[in-house]
């Protein structure tokens, strides 16, 4: 029963950084309906960008972290610049499989920058773990879910109070009407798609400082994390992301703990094959995203 | 030729393959990021053939195209209401699944003194059958394209066929189609197999070229190149994603080109390219016009022909 807890803390830890990762591939989908699959591979370089600028001037974790979250922004406006904006409403695929030459372009630039394949990322906290009645806790998990609710709430209020939310939310509504009432679409797809990018900054740098490395690899793995969570919890739902990610680290630390490593990823993506499959629109989206893209193609 | 023109000119009839397959998908308006997965069980399939029964090539290589194509069918039938995003993330889904359940997967018998298998993450190594059977690099490259003209012929006959135009209709407006009495389930599900098959067969020509596979090789990175390639080379035609192969891997991979910086070069290439072709190099368009000027040309050369031999006489 303690181990039953215990891993279903640490996995709602690891899965706010999950669900952060998931908010942000929501907000690029729900605005633009269309797949970056560069958005962990631009988190990637901003963490390698930290891991350099922490190498080369010695700066402590909260430079390297705004050094982090600033570069996934730039290289987020890159690949939005290149593989979505030219686009604007058309050739979705099309802007898919340029995502995907552009994540090519980054991982070889990264390998460029730090040709180690492990580089060693400053760590956030040094504080070893604690324990709290049965329980034991890592202060950087604490952290990491903290700042992700904070973010979380931060993405949540910018939605719902500002008029930039306000564009946000009409584009992800109906792109044509927001157009027709005046909202500046373009700026409001490149915004959002910033505001993605640095999210997943966010998020990369909590996980990158938890782990205390960062390999190539991290492209690869946020960007698979962050589609499963974010497909768990329904395409273009802010809560949805929220409860995939958590659902997610969840799931995959009871599975982590009974079965290994390649099981837990075996039932990580057998969840969400099952899930697509009897309940297509996730946990909290709904069929609504889907046919409302169906008619305004047709429209 | 020498042996590394033969590789390099064989890896790209292969892994046209999968490219053929992920483009099948395409023309039926679906994505999908999972052929890789077909491609892996057609290799695991025709390798255990022919390594531990110890059979023919082609009855492996039919296996192979088999279990492909039994595979594509199940899963498309359990993702039959899905599409677009939702049909994408469940071939990736389901190939990330197929590569950990090889990983996971060992069983190995005794052939001639030696345990021959499947071995879970080590791989399945020791599949001799081109070198036991004194089959030369150059023969099987022979072989390998053989088959794939026999494929883009099927193409070419399938584009003339009334399924092949439902096929395209489905993939360009699928309401329409519907409105237009065909069932786009039904033909969607027909093109899941017929590319699950194509898979399967690329998978059962590999595992022969290489004698060793792991499942490492069939990961995310294979599949998603292989719907790059249809993108790159062209959605027009069945050539288009063979120029796709063709350019990345005969091009830029196999030559010294850019070393060093290569990805950063060719990403770049394709990002623009795509702005200027969203449908790729041979595109409808394109395909159009080549086949309307060659029409031209021949009736031209036709008419020369004919009036040449009227006026020598």
């Amino acid at each position: 029963m303690i181990d039953l807890i215990q891993n279903t803390l640490d996995g709602a830890m690891v899965g706010s950084s999950y669900a952060l990762l998931a908010l942000g591939f929501t907000l690029i989908f729900g605005t633009m309906r269309r797949l970056n699959l560069a958005y962990g591979p631009t988190i990637m370089a901003g963490a390698y960008l930290g891991t350099y600028a922490s190498l080369r001037f010695g700066i402590g974790a909260l430079p390297v972290a705004i050094v982090v979250v600033v570069g996934a922004a730039l290289v987020g406006l890159y690949v939005e610049r290149l593989c979505f904006r030219p686009f604007g409403d058309s050739a979705a695929i099309a802007s898919m499989v340029s995502s995907f030459a552009v994540w090519m372009q980054i991982e070889e630039a990264a390998t460029l920058l730090l040709p180690r394949h492990l580089n060693a990322f400053p760590a956030l906290v040094a504080g070893p773990p604690f324990t709290l009645g049965p329980f034991l806790f890592r202060p950087e998990h604490l952290l990491m879910l903290a700042v992700a609710t904070a973010a979380a709430g931060l993405v949540y209020w910018a939605l719902h109070h500002t008029r930039f939310g306000l564009g946000v939310r009409t584009v992800i509504d109906h792109r044509r009407a927001a157009e027709i009432v005046g909202v500046p679409v373009e700026r409001v797809l490149m915004l959002a798609f910033i505001l993605a990018s640095a999210i997943g900054g966010v998020a990369g740098f909590l996980i990158a400082a938890t782990d205390h490395q960062i390999t190539p690899m991290f492209g690869m793995w946020a960007t698979t994390k962050g589609l499963i969570a974010m497909m768990l919890g329904g395409l273009g739902s802010v809560p949805g992301a929220i409860a995939g990610g958590l659902a997610l680290g969840i799931i995959e630390a009871h599975m982590q703990w009974a079965f290994g490593p390649q099981v837990r990823d075996l039932i990580a993506w057998g969840v969400l094959f099952a899930v697509l499959a009897l309940w297509p629109g996730g946990l909290m989206g709904s069929r609504r995203l889907a046919d409302a893209a169906a008619v305004q193609r047709r429209l | 030729m020498d042996d590394f023109l033969i590789g390099v000119l064989t890896n790209i009839g292969i892994i046209s393959f999968v490219a053929l397959s992920a483009y099948m998908l395409l023309l039926s308006g679906e994505v999908s990021f999972g052929q890789q997965a077909y491609f892996a069980m057609g290799a695991y399939a025709a390798g255990m053939v022919t390594a531990m029964l110890g059979w023919h090539l082609v009855p492996a290589l039919l296996a192979g195209a088999l279990v492909g194509a039994a595979a594509a069918t199940a899963v498309g039938s359990a993702t039959l209401r899905l599409s677009g995003f939702y049909f994408a993330m469940a071939t990736l889904a389901f190939a990330e699944m197929t590569r950990i359940a090889f990983e996971l997967f060992a069983f190995r018998i005794d052939v001639g003194g030696t345990p021959v298998g499947p071995n879970g993450t080590d791989g399945f190594g020791d599949i001799r059958y081109l070198f036991e059977n004194g089959i030369t690099p150059l023969q099987y490259l022979m072989f390998v394209y053989a088959l794939l003209g026999l494929v883009l012929t099927g193409f070419f006959v399938l584009e003339r066929t009334r399924f092949g135009r439902a096929l395209r209709q489905a993939g360009a407006d699928p309401l329409l189609a519907e409105l237009q009495g065909l069932s786009v389930v039904r033909i969607r599900l027909l093109a899941a197999a017929a590319a699950g098959a194509l898979a399967g067969l690329g998978g059962g020509l590999y595992v022969h070229l290489l004698t060793y596979i792991e499942p490492a090789s069939f990961n995310i990175m294979l599949g998603v190149h292989s719907l790059a390639y249809g993108l790159i080379g062209g959605l027009g035609t069945a050539l288009g994603p063979v120029l796709g192969v063709l350019i990345d891997i005969g091009v830029l991979e196999s030559s010294r080109l850019f070393a060093g910086y290569r990805m950063i070069v060719f990403g770049g290439l394709v990002a623009l390219l795509l702005i200027v072709r969203p449908r790729g190099l041979l595109d409808e368009r394109a395909v159009h016009w080549i086949t309307s000027h060659l029409k031209r040309s021949m009736y031209a050369a036709g008419r020369s022909g004919l009036d040449g031999s009227l006026r020598r006489r």
